[in-house]
């Protein structure tokens, strides 16, 4: 005798059964989740490179770079010799004679300014490639910057800083925003206008503006970080606030919410147990949208001149990337006198990374925002 | 309800957010250091801004500190002292009053602006607004005139080439950095218009025909008497029709040349929010009944979409236009910064280093806020036109 199936909707594909029962249904909801994501080409794209950037960002966790280094990172003088707490690039000119040290770069002597990224195929095994060098200051002596091993301490430093925007972020808006679409009434008007009153704000204004009145007060490098992540924080919750509590007004009218209700269960548990996990989507999809825009934006501070970190090359992507390009028009300055080779590789590698990032959480996020929104899963 | 109840209505619901946005501004103005206020009004003094200063500096006998009466007078002058809620209302009534503090002409914005004198602040930025206003309403158009055609193709063509290449286009925009962005363009254009060599010709006439507001003007007799000392134009301070207005055809055309690549920029950060929301709404329309029965009647399939279901796309552009007003207005001053445009993001990004003025940030910060604030309500006064169910409900 058989035993007929049982009613109801059949389980989506990816769902497997195990012979103990049905799984959890939260680990069944992500099981089914990863699958629709892995049927999105662009989604894994997006995925593959998160993952090879977060991998990168634990990877230089276990870098010799200590934070003495970053402070002064890696200004050794043209032809000296290498500084203590900052070997990581020395340059010598190839016609003056062999390498001094093993992570030395040849130059041109006529061409001083620039490490080019080709022209160090053969320490590929000898150390980190810089892939090229910034030159900062014309005339005086030259200051060479490693722009491998700034990205890749910035790896660190700039997915650190934009996810912890993002969580705290996301963190009191799914609180602000369950508590007003739960209850309504007086307070949702409240929190409401409040969100309102700061999404006028032009976003990196606000940021701008608390910086640089505040940036007086702090010194230091965890202050400056703590402060530009601040200013952040109070810019970004109120978008998140508004998006939960959205979706909060479409899940509270759900039926297990009455149930829930009917049975007893107080409006914290209520909002904990079953409101809160049923509004995450959305916010998961800003969520991951945001994380790439941080970078972004931090440039385009840095960009206008702002001293958000304690050194001008400090290592995160889009300070570098804002750096490099801020200084295209004094390398260009720099050689006008003379031939020499359009420094391509200084805005061109930061300028990939924060855009790879970007265009890759976007990918991710698009995804999903399909696999996790039942309605777009035709 | 009538149309002109609402939109009173709507700009009644606009006190308390402006009131709030003040308070905010006034709690970041207040957490600054009290020196930083002084210096910002009197200028810089010998004897520093501290209640206590060494005995020597305020003629004293004795080694130790003593007390500065210089601090607690100017102090007192700026009602510093007050309890914060008086403070507040005063900054209040100040605000409200366009009595916005004067620029400090030790900073950089100064100097970089030539501004020899304590200008208002609000004089300053009456100077350099229509140019952003000009800049954003050319962007605004090429936005739109990306957003709906694109949207709507990418809607009917779904997940074909056209989609694709619209997501890939929307994507990229809102992952590349302004700045870059906009320092490639402008270099670009430099080495397409003739600037071949532009690595090692910095300075050439090629440059300057896209960097800057205006053409540069050598001797001061070139420069039209209705271009002011401080590249503010007259009467009306919209370059392009100032210029039709003193009939320099030839410069009103360069005024709008030099803005179209920074508004491309603009449009190309900002159109992918857009053309991501149209083209969703479209899908939805398209799967509505009434589009239905217009192709069972036997509408052709173009009028089907341009006119039935395009006029719904209408309100959703006008809707998210709303929703990214503030991050598109946000990016003015990198953009202006770039290609050196007069106007008031520019004034913005050079008072901010290397000597901040915070009369200019603040005013400009609140400027901004002002403009994103009226741009929604217009936003929302369009939105109830083109749908009635919006004031009737």
């Amino acid at each position: 005798m058989t035993i007929p199936a049982p009613l109801g909707p059949a389980a989506a594909p990816g769902t497997v059964i195990p012979k103990g029962g049905r799984p959890r249904p939260a680990i069944a909801q992500l099981k089914r989740t990863l699958y629709f994501l892995s049927r999105n080409a662009l989604a894994m794209v997006g995925l593959i490179i998160v993952v090879f950037f977060v991998g990168v960002a634990v990877y230089s966790l276990t870098s010799p770079l200590s934070d003495q280094a970053l402070q002064n990172y890696c200004s050794i003088p043209y032809g000296g010799t290498p500084l203590i707490g900052c070997q990581q690039i020395c340059v010598y000119d190839s016609t003056m004679g062999p390498a001094p040290a093993p992570n030395c770069y040849p130059t041109n002597g006529a061409d001083i300014g620039f490490v080019g990224p080709t022209a160090n195929l053969a320490h590929l095994t000898g150390g980190p490639l810089p892939l090229g060098s910034l030159q900062p200051t014309s005339g005086s002596s030259p200051f060479y910057y490693s722009i491998y091993d700034g990205l890749l301490k910035g790896s660190a430093w700039s997915l650190g800083i934009a996810a912890s925007i993002v969580v705290s972020g996301a963190l009191i808006g799914l609180a602000l925003g369950a508590i007003a679409g739960y209850r309504g009434g007086y307070t949702d008007e409240f929190i409401m206008r409040f969100t309102d009153i700061f999404l006028s704000i032009p976003g990196i204004l606000l940021v701008l503006v608390i910086v640089a009145s505040l940036g007086g007060y702090v010194s230091g490098l965890e202050g400056r970080i703590l402060l530009l992540v601040g200013a952040f924080v109070i810019t970004w919750w109120p978008f998140y606030t508004r998006i939960v509590r959205g979706q909060v007004l479409v899940t509270r009218e759900q039926k297990y919410v009455e149930a829930s209700r009917a049975s007893g269960a107080k409006t914290g548990r209520i909002l904990v147990n079953h409101i809160i996990p049923n509004s995450l989507y959305p916010v998961f999809v800003q969520l991951s949208l945001d994380v790439g825009a941080i970078p972004l934006l931090i440039g385009g501070l840095v960009f206008l001149g702002f001293n958000i970190f304690p050194t001008q090359w400090f290592p995160e992507w889009g300070a570098m990337s804002a750096n490099s390009v801020g200084n295209l028009q004094t390398l260009i300055e720099a050689c006008q006198f003379g031939s020499c080779t359009f420094p391509w590789w200084q805005i061109f590698f930061p300028g990939v990374t924060v855009f790879l990032f970007a265009i890759s959480v976007n990918f991710l996020s698009d995804g999903l925002r399909d696999a996790l929104d039942p309605r777009l899963r035709r | 309800m009538r149309m002109w109840v609402y939109i009173v209505r709507r700009a009644l619901l606009l006190i308390p957010v402006i009131i709030g946005v003040m308070t905010i501004t006034f709690a970041i103005l207040s957490a600054l250091p009290i020196q930083t206020h002084l210096i910002a009004v009197f200028g810089a003094s010998k004897v520093p801004y501290n209640p206590e200063v060494p005995c020597g500096d305020v003629g004293q006998p004795g080694s130790g500190n003593c007390r500065n009466p210089t601090y607690f007078q100017l102090v007192h002058q700026l009602g510093l002292d007050q309890p914060i809620v008086v403070q507040w209302a005063e900054y209040m009534k100040n605000s409200l009053t366009l009595n916005w503090g004067t620029v400090d002409y030790h900073s950089n914005a100064a100097s970089y602006f030539s501004l020899t004198t304590s200008i208002p602040v609000t004089t300053v930025l009456g100077w350099y607004l229509p140019y952003t206003l000009e800049l954003a309403a050319l962007s605004l158009i090429i936005i739109l005139a990306l957003a709906i055609p694109l949207g709507n193709y990418s809607a009917v063509y779904r997940n074909r080439p056209i989609d694709q290449a619209s997501r890939i286009m929307s994507f990229s925009g809102f992952a590349l950095p302004g700045f870059l962005l906009a320092t490639l363009a402008l270099f670009a254009a430099v080495i397409l218009s003739g600037g071949a060599t532009p690595t090692c010709n910095f300075s050439s006439t090629h440059y300057y025909d896209w960097y800057g507001s205006w053409p540069p003007f050598p001797q001061c007799a070139n420069q039209p008497s209705w271009i002011g000392t401080y590249i503010q134009t007259s009467p009306t301070g919209f370059p392009t029709i100032d210029a039709i207005y003193h009939g320099d055809w030839t410069l009103a055309w360069e005024s709008v040349r030099r803005m179209v690549l920074p508004a491309l920029v603009i449009a190309y950060g900002s159109v992918a929010g857009i053309l991501r929301f149209v083209r969703n709404s479209m899908l939805e329309v398209l799967n509505l009944d009434f589009i239905r029965t217009a192709r069972a009647k036997g509408v052709p399939e173009s009028a089907v979409v341009s006119h039935h279901a395009g006029r719904n796309s209408l309100n959703v552009t006008v809707t998210v236009l709303g929703l990214t007003f503030a991050g598109f207005i946000g990016g003015f001053p990198i953009i202006e910064d770039v290609f050196n445009l007069h106007g008031v993001g520019l004034l913005l990004a050079k008072s901010i280093q290397p000597t901040q003025d915070f009369g200019l940030i603040f005013g400009t910060t609140l400027l901004f806020t002002i403009i994103v604030v009226v741009a929604n309500i217009v936003v929302d006064v369009l939105y109830a036109y083109l749908d009635p169910r919006v004031r009737l409900g």
